[in-house]
């Protein structure tokens, strides 16, 4: 009787053991994953373009940090969206697990991405938001609410009576029409808030020509919104030399050494600065997000900071206006 | 209790002691292996993990010290200022230096500050701020921001609040010269007047932080591994992930950081994976935290798993092997002794089993020897007791003369004697005396032939002569077997058979014969007892052959009885056989070895 039971606890125990080892075991092989390697493909590669520049650290952090093999390409002009399809063509012929691109506008481009997906290449795409069914999985930075903050910082700046001149680049420009749809969606609810809408074709000239006219133009405004870098330095350009800086507020996009100049004046307001970073960093994540089969949102957006003369040297704030350490 | 024995599982589950010796020694050894894999696993990890956090700890401290030596030749920079006659002269606040003089100040220190300069790459700029207004730098032309105010910069106002002492600042963009924005990391302190009391400015050095991005960046800490620093109110320093953690995108352990003490070191593990922070402190209240991933570090910790589990395998595989072969040799003895019990339980006891070791199972066949022998050699005493009961009752038997025979005989004599057939009566009592003397001497077993055919001689001389001449015998014995031996009174059951169940009852249809042979034939001896009798049915044949002495005790010696003693004394291969025809008559072969 003795006996049979500490036979039977001797059987016990070494079930529990084996039992305990192939768990053990199991645990690790399943902690331990194949290297998954992400292609990354941006608008351009130059090394000038601090965005994508930004983008593409974002991207190594991630990969890093997850611990797959990374390869980020992309054109070295902007627009180029031939070179663009070639280097998509190219990556899929390498079969990453995923690919994250940011397209370049481009009636082929649709096609271009459902040959991603229909070689079992998991798509992200980044920065642009994309006609094609079924949707793929979005990483964007949200320009509807960036609109939002610049009419915000507006109100601010004219302490809630604002009168408002907008300068954005092109009519058909989406990221633009987005930023404007924010834009009067948050000024919409004040009388008189938007005085026009003008569209400069990216051109300093044009703008600096827009805005004299309508400084010379007896209409009560007080607040320039410039969608894009090359109006906020015409504007910016025509209120210093009418030395109406300060007196008329200018808010304006992005942040290039010259608009943090006028940051730093104080000729520029405020400035809607994107996190070309994060887009980067949650691209390549949501793309692992896809790889490993977890649910996904179907668009990340990526939050804008409002940056002031005030807080433009703040430790958050000085490493998203100068991203990058000169040697 | 016997009710439950049911439910108990037995200790032993399988049918032979071999498999259940191999699957206990299994067992054992499985669990063993398991053990000591498992541990010698964990110890290897646990080795590398330690090794691992020293090689962290050793980098880290190499970090800082490249850190500090930088910040240490920025403290020279600054010491060289301090004393630097002309820095002094020049911010002192007197109007001691004229304005044409103050040119030449200016030149003399700038091409001070550029020759420090160029030996030190990693300095971005030096420059000299006196409260009262001047300023100098390592350039030529200065010109300052316009729209940074020398009053706002935190490390102009740090250096004044510290009053002397060199104060490092953490890493920001230094735009206090125009159209320039570096990122730099400051020192800055307060220079004193020659009286060592009145504050006169603000010294300036400012460090790449591409110095110390570089070298943090250019850690190997594994594959994921990484190195960031704070300061000691929590602010980044420097962190490869800065902006995510500024964006609540990612979290680090900062705060355990900075509880840390230097040169200690502490294990995270939560959902971004297990990983080891070694934390140290510089001398200017910077902490460095080297972070490493284990599984990422422990690049071998696959293989160390993968080799330990095939060694176990293996050592299973063999252990198995062994403990198969260990049972093998164990039950070997035990089932060696059991096919020979089995041949003893058919009734083979020649058996003798083969004692190898004399352990337990060598004891146990000795005494199994020792009992077949015993017992082999109880039952040959059994069977010659036996034997030799049966040859004396069979003795017995054929030494009675049956006395209806005696009877008839004598009222044969004396029927003719009453006919006065005088030659007649001698012949049949000497032939009476004569069987009687052969019946009655005992002593001897086997007779020659000569003397058994005697006997039957005189039996059948007066049979026929009771008979009347309806009984005739032919007796044909060859002479070469005369001599030759045989048992006594063996041929006179089946004479006696034949005349009282094949000629008795042939009532004058056909006088009788009854004829004998004697032939050698094949080294053996084949007597034929021939008569024309009735003869047999096979139902009759099969009576004869088996009743017992006692149903015909009347009659002599049965049939069977004769078979029996001749089986007994000269084996099984020798007997008689028995051919009868209904109406033909009845045919006796009985073969006896050839013995002299």
């Amino acid at each position: 009787m003795r006996k049979q039971r500490f036979t039977l606890w001797l059987i016990i125990a070494i079930f529990v053991v084996a039992i305990y080892s192939i768990f053990y075991f199991k645990l690790f092989f399943v902690a331990t994953k194949q290297e998954q390697s992400v292609t990354v493909i941006l608008k351009s590669m130059n090394v000038r373009m601090d965005f994508w520049q930004a983008v593409s650290r974002g991207a190594e952090a991630a990969a890093k940090e997850m611990g797959l093999e990374l390869d980020v390409q992309g054109p070295l002009q902007e627009n180029d969206a031939d070179d663009q399809l070639r280097i998509l063509e190219e990556a899929i012929e390498r079969e990453p697990e995923a690919i994250v691109i940011a397209p370049i506008v481009d009636e082929r481009m649709p096609k271009a991405l459902a040959k991603v997906r229909s070689s079992g290449i998991r798509l992200v795409v980044i920065n642009t938001l994309i006609d094609m069914t079924p949707t793929p999985v979005i990483v964007s930075n949200d320009h509807l609410e960036a609109g939002r903050l610049a009419g915000e910082a507006a109100l601010i700046a004219t302490q809630g009576i604002p009168s408002v001149a907008i300068l954005s680049d092109y009519e058909n420009s989406k990221m633009s029409d987005e930023r404007l749809t924010g834009l009067q969606d948050t000024l919409k609810n004040y009388k008189d808030s938007v005085q026009g809408v003008y569209y400069v074709n990216d051109s300093e000239e044009k703008a600096y020509r827009i805005a004299e006219k309508l400084l010379a133009s007896d209409k009560a405004f007080n607040t320039f919104i410039t969608l894009n870098e090359s109006a906020t330095l015409g504007v910016a350009k025509v209120l210093q030399e009418q030395k109406k800086a300060g007196q008329i507020n200018l808010i304006g996009f992005d942040s290039t050494v010259d608009e943090i100049q006028l940051l730093e004046s104080g000729t520029l307001k405020a400035a809607v600065i994107q996190k070309p970073f994060n887009m980067g960093y949650l691209g390549v994540k949501t793309a692992l997000k896809l790889i490993d089969g977890k649910k996904t949102d179907p668009i990340t957006y990526i939050e804008s900071n409002v940056i002031t003369k005030e807080n433009m040297y703040t430790a958050e704030n000085q490493k998203l206006l100068f991203p990058f350490i000169n040697k | 209790m016997p009710k439950d024995r049911g439910f108990r599982i037995p200790l032993f589950p399988l049918k032979s002691i071999q498999s259940n010796i191999s699957l206990a020694f299994s067992l054992l050894i499985l669990a063993a292996i398991v053990l000591t894999s498992l541990v010698s696993y964990q110890v290897s990890v646990d080795a590398v993990e330690r090794n691992s956090k020293g090689y962290i700890e050793e980098v880290i401290k190499q970090v800082n010290m490249n850190i500090q030596s930088y910040v240490d030749n920025m403290e020279n920079i600054s010491l060289l200022a301090l004393t630097n006659k002309d820095v002094k002269y020049y911010i002192s606040d007197n109007s001691f230096i004229s304005s044409e003089d103050r040119r030449t100040y200016e030149k003399r220190i700038s091409d001070l500050f550029q020759s420090i300069l160029y030996t030190r790459k990693d300095i971005a700029s030096i420059m000299v701020f006196g409260y009262n207004g001047r300023f100098v730098s390592d350039r030529r032309i200065t010109s300052l921001n316009p729209n940074a105010k020398l009053q706002e910069q935190t490390w102009y106002k740090m250096a004044k609040s510290e009053g002397g002492k060199s104060v490092i600042s953490a890493p920001h963009v230094q735009n206090i010269i125009e159209n320039e924005y570096r990122w730099v990391v400051s020192l800055s302190r307060e220079l004193k007047s020659t009286d060592g009391i009145t504050a006169e400015g603000v010294f300036l050095v400012d460090l790449n932080l591409s110095v110390i991005n570089d070298i943090c960046s250019n850690i190997n800490l594994g594959k994921k591994g990484y190195l960031f620093i704070v300061d000691n109110n929590g602010n980044i320093v420097y962190h490869p992930q800065q902006q995510l953690i500024d964006s609540q995108l990612r979290t680090d352990r900062i705060s355990d950081v900075i509880e840390a003490t230097s040169g200690s070191s502490f294990v995270a593990n939560d959902g971004d994976g297990k990983r080891i922070y070694s934390v140290q402190d510089t001398n200017f209240g910077w902490k460095i935290a080297g972070v490493a991933y284990t599984d990422d570090l422990i690049a071998s910790k696959d293989d160390l798993r993968n080799s330990i589990v095939l060694y176990s395998l293996c050592g299973l595989a063999i252990s198995l092997l062994i403990s198969i072969w260990l049972s093998h040799r164990l039950s070997k003895p035990i089932k060696d002794l059991q096919s020979d019990m089995k041949q003893v339980e058919k009734g083979n006891f020649n058996i003798q089993t083969e004692i190898g070791q004399m352990n337990e199972i060598g004891q146990l066949g000795r005494s199994f020897n020792v009992m077949v022998s015993r017992t082999k050699f109880l039952m040959e005493e059994t069977i010659n007791n036996q034997e030799s009961k049966r040859k004396s009752e069979l003795l017995l038997l054929q030494s009675q003369i049956n006395p209806h025979f005696l009877y008839n005989t004598l009222d044969s004599i004396v029927w003719m004697a009453e006919q006065r057939q005088h030659e007649e009566v001698v012949l049949m009592t000497s032939a009476l005396a004569k069987l009687f003397r052969a019946s009655i001497t005992k002593d001897q077993e086997l007779v020659p032939i000569r003397v058994e055919i005697d006997h039957i001689t005189n039996y059948l001389l007066i049979q026929k002569m009771r008979y009347n001449d309806e009984l005739d015998y032919v007796i044909d014995i060859d002479e070469s077997i005369l001599e030759y031996k045989t048992l006594k009174i063996l041929l006179q059951p089946f004479v006696e058979n034949a005349i009282y169940h094949g000629i008795r009852n042939m009532y004058g249809i056909e006088d009788g014969l009854i004829t004998i042979r004697g032939r050698e034939v094949n080294d053996q001896i084949v007597f034929e007892v021939v008569d024309n009798g009735l003869g047999m049915t096979p139902e009759q044949l099969g009576k004869i052959l088996l009743s017992k002495e006692e149903s015909n005790r009347n009659q002599g010696i049965g049939i069977r009885n004769v078979n029996e003693r001749i089986k007994l004394y000269f084996g099984h291969e020798y007997g008689i056989q028995i051919r009868s025809e209904i109406e033909e008559g009845t045919c006796v072969t009985i073969t006896i070895p050839k013995l002299e």
